[in-house]
Order: C-alpha cells, then structure tokens, then sequence
C-alpha cells in the first residue's frame, strides 16, 4: 500500500523522534531511539543513529528489515500512529551525508549510520474504536481530511 | 531473576500518578514488529511488568503466538527512564483457569486487582480528543522481565537489569 505522511505527522515525527523497533526473524523484539528524524518524502523517514544506536539494531537489521516505530514523547498520545516498513542502514551517499550533517547542526548527533524506512503500512492507534485501523491506500487529500477531523495541533520542535 | 529499582518501580506506573506512557513492543513469530503506546500500566512484584488488555490487536495476536516482548517507555523520557525492558508475555484474558501462574505471577491475584483498571485508575489526564468513550478490558497482559538494557544516549544497549 501507498502510504502519504501529512504535514502534521511528518511536524511530530520530526520535532519529536520515534521509537524505532526492529525484530529476529525469530520474533524477538529490539527498539532503539531515533532522536534525530527527517521526512525525506512522504512514505519516507530518515533517522541518524550514534554508533551505540546502531549497534543494537544492525545485527538484527541485517537478517530481518522489517521496521515499526511510533513517535516519541507526547507523540505517542498525541500523534497516535504506528509507521511499518523496511529498514536499511546508510553509512555513505547523499541521505547519509544530508541527514548526519542535519542531525550534527541541530542536535550534537554523531550519526554513525542513518535508518532511511521507506514506508509500506501505516496505522491509527488512537485508543478506542479506531485502534487498528489501517491508513494507508489513502490518497493525500483524504488521509490529510481524515486527521483534520480530529487532530491540528503541531509540536515545537525540540532542542 | 532480575529486580526493578526504586525508581522503575515508580516509572512504571499510569502517567497520572507519575508513572510514564509506554510502548509495548512485539512481534509476530516470523518477525513482524509491532509497537503500541500504553497507558494502563503497573509493576507485579519485583520482575513483573502489567499492561491492561484494552484495545489490543496485533499486540494481543502476537502474544498469543509469540510471547518475545519489549517495553519501553515512551514519555516522559527526560527524568532518566531510558530502558528498555525484555521479556515473555501472557495475556492473562477473563476465562483463565483461576490458577494459571506464569513465572510465579498468579491468575486469581492478576485479574482481582487489575481486571478493573479504568474504574482504578481512570484516565483523568488523558486530553479529551484522545480519550477513549468507553474502556473494555478483557485482561491483563504480564511480562516476565528477563533483563533490560539502556537507551540513554551514550549508553545504548548497557544492561541495566540481568537475571
């Protein structure tokens, strides 16, 4: 499926960080924090990882791909949402090299790597009768409708 | 077996008594990840994490085949809660034999304290436009910790807790 971030949730994403959690192909579970995060298009997200982050995470990225995060602090009450896709770990290129020195400027990171997920899946997981639903396959228009709805408050970004 | 610190303890409980929003963490059996913010959460014991069965999806659908869980805390993290904990989960639902145990962690005592959880907790501080109209629980998930590791900037993937 399509899936078409708005503005909004690209705002929290960003200003916020997520929580990034991989898993074995045996279904154990790792999450790290991506403090540094960058819509790079819209069914795409860039996280600058430091050595230690990377760590954790590489080993089992290597074997299994598949990336589940939600947003980090208030953002996970208040941009209730969980973003699916697959994962992979840049060290050099143009992404690397945009999002490393981004996440440098802005936040001190030393990203060793940038998790660049391209985007596939994307959830509500507002609690209640919508918990679950499945939002993408939505056109831009009618997902940015959608959360219009019920949602138009924007985060300041962090320090 | 592990032991959660004091300040766990206090960590780990719904964020209108200063406890924390977390994240559970799970995934299917062929590795399907999956994360979902929680509110309804408490400590069992000295090595027992409870999340209320509300709303559980693929959460509860990965439990039930894959008991590999993560937890972690998802706001506030600026007073130090930079863990994440790891662990073997159960959803003990209603209809459970009253005398299931799961790491020493008993039915009976599970559900009797927590099987109620909005009317012993209810969500006070939880903004309006999220606020669920109406909680149904229909259990309790317990997560046998095993160990957790350390996701403060630094220091990520230090162990905090070991068995």
């Amino acid at each position: 499926m399509t899936v078409n971030l708005t503005d909004r949730m690209k705002a929290w994403i960003e200003a916020m960080g997520c929580h990034l959690c991989v898993a074995t192909p045996e279904g154990v579970p790792f999450v790290v924090l991506g403090r540094y995060a960058k819509a790079t298009a819209s069914d795409e997200v860039a996280f600058a990882l430091a050595q230690d982050e990377a760590k954790v995470i590489a080993p089992v990225l290597s074997e299994n791909s598949r990336v589940a995060f939600g947003v980090s602090r208030q953002g996970g009450i208040r941009a209730a949402y969980q973003f699916k896709g697959t994962g992979e770990l840049l060290r050099s290129g143009s992404v690397f090299d945009t999002v490393a020195a981004q996440a440098k400027e802005e936040k001190g990171i030393d990203a060793e790597s940038v998790l660049l997920v391209r985007l596939t899946e994307l959830y509500c997981t507002k609690p209640g009768y919508e918990a679950g639903q499945r939002l993408d396959g939505m056109t831009p228009e009618e997902l940015d409708a959608w959360e219009r709805q019920r949602w138009k408050d924007v985060p300041r970004k962090r320090d | 077996m592990v032991k959660f610190t004091k300040e766990m303890k206090e960590a780990l409980r719904v964020p209108g008594k200063g406890g924390s929003l977390i994240y559970l963490c799970t995934s299917s059996r062929d590795g399907n990840p999956n994360i979902a913010a929680m509110r309804f959460v408490a400590t069992h014991m000295d090595d027992k994490i409870l999340i209320a069965d509300m709303f559980l999806l693929k959460t509860k659908a990965n439990i039930k085949e894959n008991p590999e869980v993560a937890v972690t805390i998802c706001h506030p993290l600026d007073e130090g809660r930079w863990w994440v904990f790891k662990g073997k989960a159960v959803d003990m639902e209603y209809g459970f034999p009253r005398d299931f145990d799961w790491y020493g962690a008993n039915a009976t005592d599970i559900l009797n304290e927590w099987g109620n959880w909005n009317k012993a907790e209810p969500p006070d501080e939880v903004p309006p436009d999220i606020v669920f109209p109406k909680a149904v629980q229909r259990g309790v998930v317990v997560v046998h910790v095993e160990e957790a590791y350390s996701i403060e900037p630094g220091h990520v993937g230090e162990k905090v807790l070991t068995g």
